[in-house]
């Protein structure tokens, strides 16, 4: 068997080397970027309270001490923003899928496209164990070389986020850690299936590659939709508090949960968005605002109030007055209130739930090997 | 319609037994028995789409018959594939080679894949070829690439070997070579060779046994020397004593018409042909049996 995988990695000279070189630049180039964040040392405190550049007036003169936080901060943000970050991120996120993909799509259709199939098939007795070893090839090349990339996503993150644990966060969970060796062998498996049943390389890629981004774009609503509703639990008051919904900023409890669904009550009787507006509709007061004046800021105008004039439940304007409208309530106790209340995944249960979401990109990989391996059986070497 | 009846002694290494095969509406393979000598180099004759090839992917369990069995040294490759082809040494019709490994990774690959493969044998066979085992296998020769083809099939030590076609890609001298070393094989391993060709030069030398196969029947099935003294071809329509036509077809220049005849069963094939008759080439008897059933046939190649 040893034999056997080491030839195919020499028969697929290409794609191995290619696949290793790109994610040990990625792991690289993910490590380099989280040391340049990291190197930056800006104290917590200074992401914490920097506002994008804005100094309020009102709170006084600007000590030195600010003003260097300020530049820390600045710098730190500028470095998140800079387009090597963005590309490492991006890549960080696509690259455990294509690169299953390249791995797998020649497995087996190079074979049959070549001829080199009937040799092989002709040889050995059973197929399957053909395929066992080409496949055990592709998985030993791609399992190590995904983990690299994955946990160098995690100190990435750990990095992007100063204050967050990333093993305890779901903070871009499935972009990073372990659960980018299950996309990796996900992609894998689903593209050698197709490469077995169409028999064909290219057509294999790009149908791989189209079911593989699609599947990516909607795990995350589907799994909060369907799968993982079940076990959201209403979210700690506390946590709320100190860390809103989830934190995909720097600072915070350390934490951050996975917003699942929410619901929404008024007086104590659940009801839906549609009635939360109609009841914004009906109980807000909009009026005409005069034109600003050239010094005003934003802060003089009271929007502190959640039904603002962005609020769904604005009234559409006849005219647009030059200042806008101004929404508010009337003065009403806030037990009556709209409330809304946030079910998420504590991130606490990290681990147990990317162990639940790698077993399900696990079981699917199964399931598209079990079909290759069916019709490996079944189909002609041409 | 057949000559000699098959396997007259012994165990049959091939046998096939109303096999039919359909591709579509396009019948490839129509109730054909057949049936291998154990030891025999058979030459299995035909033109393009005569079934040939159809016939030794069924072998191989490439292709699964309509109905019919086939039994490959006595196991059917359908049912028990892998005890089918662990007896069973095939060389495909293009000589297809890994391109990225070399000679002697196909031989680690046979290893791998095949348990009882000779890799110091298939070596030895390469050596005596002059076939580097470093040589990457893309950039072999046509006739390298078949003879690596052969070794490996060779390797297996398997008891039937199945060629399709392995010469149809092979200038004049790489064909004798090949024929060579297929034939010192078989007679140091005892073991039965089934060779494909739609060339009927290419065969004549290297077999004992002829089967022609056209329209996805067989036509004939007998020894080489039978076929060869039980024909007779005449330019017109005037038989030998006895005989019954087969067929008819354009001569070379594609100026006469001639006609196959083979002789009654009881005539002494080594009686004087008349006058207007003269014994048929192995090329005559094939083209003669290709064309029954088609009027006047054209030149096989």
């Amino acid at each position: 068997m040893l034999s056997r995988i080491r030839l195919t990695f020499k028969q697929h000279r290409f794609e191995t080397i290619a696949v290793a070189a790109v994610c040990v630049a990625l792991t690289a180039a993910a490590l380099i970027e989280a040391y340049r964040l990291n190197s930056l040392n800006v104290p917590l405190s200074c992401l914490q309270t920097y506002q994008g550049g804005f100094i309020d007036p009102s709170q006084g003169p600007v000590t030195a001490a600010q003003a260097h936080c300020n530049e820390l901060a600045k710098s730190f943000f500028d470095t998140t923003r800079s387009l090597d970050m963005n590309l490492v991120q991006l890549l960080l996120l696509l690259v455990p899928l294509i690169a299953g993909i390249v791995v797998g799509a020649p497995l087996v259709a190079r074979e049959i496209e070549q001829g080199t199939a009937p040799l092989s098939w002709a040889l050995s007795g059973s197929r399957r164990r053909w395929l066992l070893g080409k496949v055990l090839a592709g998985v030993l090349l791609l399992a190590p070389l995904m983990l690299a990339v994955g946990l160098a996503a995690n100190v990435l993150e750990g990095a992007l986020n100063p204050g967050l644990n990333p093993y305890a966060s779901f903070s871009n969970y499935l972009g990073r850690g372990v659960p980018d060796v299950f996309w990796a062998l996900a992609a894998f498996a689903g593209t050698f299936a197709l490469g077995t049943l169409f028999g064909r390389t290219m057509p294999a890629l790009v149908v791989a590659l189209v079911v593989c981004f699609f599947a990516r774009a909607a795990w995350d609503a589907g799994m909060t939709h369907f799968v993982l509703r079940p076990f959201a639990v209403q979210q700690d008051q506390q946590d709320q508090q100190q860390s809103g919904i989830v934190i995909y900023g720097p600072g915070g409890s350390g934490s951050a949960d996975m917003y699942v669904y929410s619901k929404s009550f008024i007086d104590g009787k659940e009801v839906t968005d549609a009635q939360v507006n109609d009841w914004y509709n009906q109980n807000m007061v909009c009026a005409p605002m005069p034109a600003p004046t050239s010094g005003a800021s934003a802060s003089s105008t009271d929007l502190s109030s959640p039904d603002a004039s962005s609020s769904p439940g604005a009234p559409a304007a006849p005219d647009n007055p030059p200042g806008g409208f101004a929404c508010q309530t009337p003065t009403i106790d806030p037990s009556h209130m709209p409330q809304q209340v946030m079910y998420v995944l504590p991130g606490k249960w990290y681990w147990q739930t990317v162990a639940f979401e790698s077993g399900l990109l696990l079981l699917g990989a199964l399931f598209c090997a079990a079909i290759a391996f069916v019709w490996v059986d079944r189909r002609r070497p041409y | 319609m057949t000559l000699g009846g098959g396997a007259s002694t012994g165990t049959a290494a091939l046998a096939a037994h109303g096999l039919s095969k359909r591709f579509k509406k396009k019948v490839a393979l129509d109730k054909v028995d057949l049936e291998i000598p154990v030891g025999s180099v058979t030459a299995l004759v035909g033109p393009n789409g005569a079934g040939k090839t159809t016939l030794i992917r069924i072998c191989m369990a490439f292709e699964r018959p309509n109905s019919g069995a086939v039994e490959v040294d006595g196991v059917d490759p359908w049912k028990h594939r892998s005890e089918a082809l662990r007896r069973v040494g095939y060389v495909p019709q293009t000589p297809a080679v890994y391109r990225g490994l070399s000679v002697e990774d196909h031989l680690s690959m046979a290893r791998s894949l095949h348990s009882s493969f000779d890799v110091d044998y298939a070596r030895r066979r390469l050596d005596q070829l002059g076939i580097p085992l470093d040589q990457r296998a893309d950039t072999l020769s046509g006739g390298q690439a078949a003879q690596l083809g052969l070794a490996v099939a060779l390797g297996t030590r398997a008891k039937v070997l199945l060629l399709d076609e392995p010469l149809a890609n092979l200038d004049p001298l790489a064909r004798r070579e090949f024929i060579q070393v297929l034939l010192d094989a078989v007679k140091s391993d005892g073991s039965t060779a089934l060779l494909s060709s739609h060339i009927v030069t290419d065969v004549e030398d290297a077999c004992d046994r002829l089967v022609i196969l056209g329209g996805g029947k067989v036509r004939l099935d007998c020894p080489l020397e039978e076929a060869r003294q039980a024909h007779r071809l005449t330019e017109a329509d005037s038989p030998p004593a006895g005989a019954t036509a087969v067929g008819s077809f354009l001569s070379k220049g594609g100026k006469d018409i001639l006609t196959l005849w083979r002789l009654a069963p009881g005539a002494d094939p080594s009686a004087e042909p008349g006058q207007q008759s003269e014994t048929a080439s192995l090329e005559d008897v094939v083209l003669g049996y290709l064309a029954a059933g088609r009027g006047v046939g054209l030149q096989l190649n």
